[in-house]
């Protein structure tokens, strides 16, 4: 059995979407219940939440942004950016939870106290642009990680890969021109889904092309086309890469009863996927694999999937 | 939605007294392919494009090649000889449909703009109507595109739009095509927002079908008997 983290605090319920809102408290509720109730919780290594040093937030993202972001929050307003970006005046304390609880995280892969992890956290990040909110996301988890494993850490290839329904197109364009991190996503076609970027063509730009993958799916498509182009797209991909840390933007709205997009990703797809994701950790990374929450709004699935994906990370 | 808001305005021009090879290094250096040519105030004479050019001369030196004895012998050819001296044109006041339907009808890659004296305003090019054509789609901002069959009867569209707009959401878009079953349309709005849980929900309960775009593209494919 793998010793696996488990990040979670329940500072993330307070960011508050409003009623209507899909990306809500109740998504972790439900992932920690799924988690709890399959009787995985004693199996795991709890990881403490704590607020990121900004200068690891400014690796990403503009002091403008950041400011404003702040200031917007604890002011009272209602969205940032964009309608999509709801929030409450703690939305700003549980967006550095959640990036410091990654960061956090990453330590504890990095110091060998846990083998891989899974972070739990809101507000999600794959969306936020380096001065931009967008698709419900503020800070960029994800990207924020990459950038402290390369700085605190030496890691020298960074691997992301991100099956989230919808293009992370804050991380790609956090990483495009960057040959040290690559950044696989596999998510719906551009031209049918949000934010409409993610072509089979963006490969990345000056010193990072090649360093970008994308494989956009077509609406209706299941466990079948997800594991062909997995296989023909990132499975080669990594194995010339050779990524010393394996970051996973997790997103299970590709579920087939997930309302949010047209995919049809069964239980077992996303099993499959994160099987794959462990070789291929256990391969070039010694392991080292850490998976951060991104989208996924079906509460009545988000418990299997959530235990199903820590089963896997605990190769149980 | 005017010729005047999508073309080019700082066109490189020539002269007819320029060399061909010098017109060619000039689209080079420049990476286009069409050079109106002018006269004294900026009337229009003529347009020289890089197929003319490549009609002009021997291939090796159409390729760009320099063999400064093969050049030498094509020095003479001036840009009047080769140009074509009527070409098609358009004026800034024409719309980007107009310019749509023009570019198909006379199979060029781009016009002149140029006003009722005939002097140049500007260069349209079938890139400039792609980026326009983007524009129009909303396809440049995030979003989220949605597939709705209607009756083909009047009033539909706003009752969509209607509903959309009460959940406060944002068009990119609105497309509306032929579908293939009698007396129906398909309603494609570019929502430019990433949450279309509940508006999908409400057109469902509306009564609308909300079709997978995939499912309707396939059932567009001539079918195999």
């Amino acid at each position: 059995m793998k010793r696996t983290g488990f990040l979670y605090d329940p500072r993330y319920l307070l960011h508050d979407t409003g009623p209507y809102h899909p990306e809500r408290s109740e998504r972790l509720e439900a992932i920690v219940k799924g988690i709890t109730d399959a009787g995985l919780m004693p199996h795991l290594t709890k990881i403490k939440a704590r607020r990121a040093d900004q200068r690891w937030i400014e690796t990403v993202h503009a002091p403008e942004y950041i400011h404003r972001f702040e200031e917007f929050s604890l002011s009272g307003r209602r969205t940032l950016d964009c309608d999509d970006n709801q929030m409450s005046p703690d939305t700003w304390e549980a967006a550095n939870l959640a990036v410091g609880g990654v960061l956090e995280a990453a330590r504890m892969i990095m110091t060998d106290e846990i083998d891989n992890a899974f972070c739990a956290v809101r507000p999600p990040g794959h969306h936020a642009e380096r001065g931009e909110a967008m698709g419900f996301c503020y800070f960029n988890n994800v990207a924020i990680a990459a950038k402290y494993l390369q700085m605190e850490w030496k890691v020298e290839r960074v691997g992301i890969v991100d099956f989230d329904v919808h293009h992370g197109n804050g991380t790609q364009h956090t990483f495009e021109k960057d040959a040290s991190v690559f950044y696989y996503s596999i998510h719906q076609h551009p031209s049918f889904a949000y934010p409409g970027t993610g072509r089979e063509f963006e490969l990345g730009t000056e010193a990072g092309y090649g360093y970008t993958k994308n494989s956009p799916v077509l609406p209706g498509q299941g466990d079948e086309t997800y594991q062909r182009l997995i296989q023909k797209d990132l499975v080669p991909a990594f194995q010339t890469f050779e990524p010393q840390v394996i970051i996973v933007s997790t997103g299970f709205d590709a579920h087939k009863d997930d309302e949010m997009a047209d995919m049809s990703l069964s239980n077992d797809g996303f099993s499959w996927i994160m099987r794959t994701l462990m070789k291929m950790a256990e391969q070039h990374a010694k392991g080292r694999l850490l998976s951060v929450l991104e989208g996924g709004y079906c509460l009545e699935r988000l418990p299997e999937l959530a235990a199903d994906h820590v089963k896997v990370l605990l190769d149980a | 939605m005017f010729v005047s808001q999508s073309m080019t305005r700082k066109v490189i021009t020539v002269s007819k007294e320029m060399t061909v090879l010098e017109a060619q290094a000039l689209m080079y250096e420049n990476s286009i392919r069409h050079l109106p040519v002018v006269e004294a105030d900026n009337l229009l004479v003529g347009i020289i494009t890089d197929r003319d050019i490549r009609s002009a001369l021997p291939y090796r030196l159409a390729m760009g090649q320099s063999d400064p004895q093969e050049r030498a012998k094509y020095a003479h050819l001036r840009v009047a000889d080769v140009m074509s001296v009527t070409p098609a044109t358009i004026m800034p006041t024409h719309t980007l449909q107009d310019a749509l339907l023009l570019i198909q009808e006379k199979r060029v890659g781009a016009f002149p703009v140029v006003d009722e004296l005939g002097r140049l305003k500007g260069i349209i090019s079938v890139r400039d109507l792609l980026r326009a054509f983007i524009n129009v789609l909303g396809i440049g901002e995030p979003g989220t595109l949605l597939c709705i069959i209607v009756e083909n009867q009047v009033g539909q569209l706003k009752c969509i739009v209607d509903a959309i707009t009460e959940e406060g959401i944002s068009f990119g878009s609105v497309l509306v095509a032929r579908y293939w079953e009698e007396g129906k349309r398909a309603v494609f709005p570019y929502l430019l927002t990433n949450n279309v849980i509940r508006i999908k929900k409400k057109l469902k309960d509306m009564g609308y079908t909300l079709l997978d775009p995939m499912k309707w593209y396939m059932d567009q494919l001539p079918k195999s008997e």
